[in-house]
This record gives C-alpha cells, structure tokens and sequence, in this order.
C-alpha cells in the first residue's frame, strides 16, 4: 500500500534535486514559524507554479505593449479588443470557478452606493454637457493627463485586465 | 475659488466616498455590501454578466484606445 502510494506521488521518486527543493522548502516554512510564533502561514510554503508566473509576466508584457500605443489608433483599438475577446471567451466557454455571489442584497446598504454612483454620474454629465471646458472638465479631460506617460497607461492598462479577470470570476 | 477647482473637489469627494463606502462594506459591521458583492449579485443573470463585462469593455475603450 505504502509503495502504490510512493509510485502515485511523482515527488516521492524525484531526484536529489527535488529533495534539496522539499529541503528548502520546509526549511522556509520554519523560518516562517520561528519568526511568527502562533500564525498560520496563509501563503503554502511550496513556491508557485511557474505557469502563473510566466502568465504574469505575459500580462505586463503585453500592458507594456498596448500602453504604448498612440491614442486613437488601430493597434490601439485592437490592444483593447484583444482582451475584451479572450475573456469574453473564458466567460462564456471555459468559466473558471466562481466566487459564489450572496442570495441577497440589502436594499438599504445598496442605497448608499446607487447615491454614489448616480452623484458621480450626474456631476460627470453635467461636465460632458458643457462639452468638458477647463473650468468645468469631465472626469475623463481629469484623467487623461494623468494616463499621458508610458509606465503609468501601462499599470492602467494592466490594472483593468486585472478587474476583467475578477469580473469573470464573479 | 474656481469652477475647475470645485469640478475637480466634487470628483475627488465622490471617489472618496465610494472608497469609504468599500472600506464600511469590508469592516461587515453593517448592511453596506462591498463592490464585489453587489457586482457579484448583479452578474448572476446572464444579461447582467454581460452588461458589466460589456462596460468593463467599454472602459478600458474609453481611457486606452480614445
């Protein structure tokens, strides 16, 4: 029994490399337990997989990309779609697990948030029915500037694919 | 005091706001849903889920390809 279990676990064969990586590896977890006597560690001690790194990578990669872009412009268009259309895909054709929504909402907690946002809507349009002046600027002539240099669109940019992935696992 | 500057005060106390409204949300002391619950209950329809996805989409149209 105890040797079906060793040939189903892939580590319990693994070569003296995958011995010293389970060495290091419980060795940081007691340095987490020495420095943090009584907490639990909520991160598991075995490192990442490295597809979520490389994803990572790929993801400012191409933020970097698209935040270069000139506004207005084809490749502009398309740097935006192209996400849109992959989790658009993943949304409706491979949903990831959700994070299961509440049954209910309460009205009257939720009031305070439609007070909010409609605040933030009815003093945007007044400025957009002004046509966006610089004495009465839209929110958005408000942040454009900000957006203007390379590294900051890019964070933007990478921000909001962030938020489209936790839209689609909502 | 100018118009800009009162635009700009008007924007920034809203978005305080909101973010203070996240943070009561979080505390759960209260009946204040976070933005990701209400976000959550509102895409449970199908039309729902596509309506915020589709403004997420519109948004990142308007701030990165504008």
């Amino acid at each position: 029994m105890a040797a079906e279990n060793a040939s189903a676990d892939p580590r319990a064969s693994a070569s003296p490399a995958g011995y010293e990586e389970r060495a290091d590896t419980a060795s940081r977890a007691g340095a987490w337990a020495e420095r943090h006597p009584g907490r639990p560690r909520l991160r598991p001690a075995s490192p990442r997989p490295p597809g979520k790194a490389l994803i990572g990578a790929g993801l400012i990669g191409y933020a970097w990309v698209a935040g270069g872009t000139a506004p207005f412009s084809t490749k502009a268009l398309l740097s935006v779609l192209l996400p849109g259309a992959v989790l658009g895909l993943i949304a409706y054709g491979r949903p990831p697990a959700r994070i299961p929504p509440p049954e209910s909402i309460d009205l009257g907690g939720m009031s305070y948030w439609l007070v909010c946002i409609a605040l933030l809507f009815e003093w945007e349009a007044s400025a957009f029915r002004d046509n966006s002046p610089p004495w009465h600027p839209s929110l958005t002539a408000l942040i454009n500037p900000l957006l203007a240099p390379h590294p900051v669109k890019s964070a933007a940019f990478a921000v909001w694919m962030l938020a489209g992935w936790a839209l689609v696992r909502r | 005091m100018s118009t800009r500057a009162i635009t700009i005060v008007g924007f920034v106390v809203i978005i305080a706001a909101l973010a203070g409204l996240e943070i009561l949300g979080r505390r759960k002391i209260n009946r204040i849903p976070t933005l990701g619950e209400w976000l959550g209950y509102a895409m449970r329809p199908r039309a729902g889920r596509a309506l915020i996805l589709l403004g997420w989409l519109w948004l990142g149209w308007h701030y990165f390809a504008r």
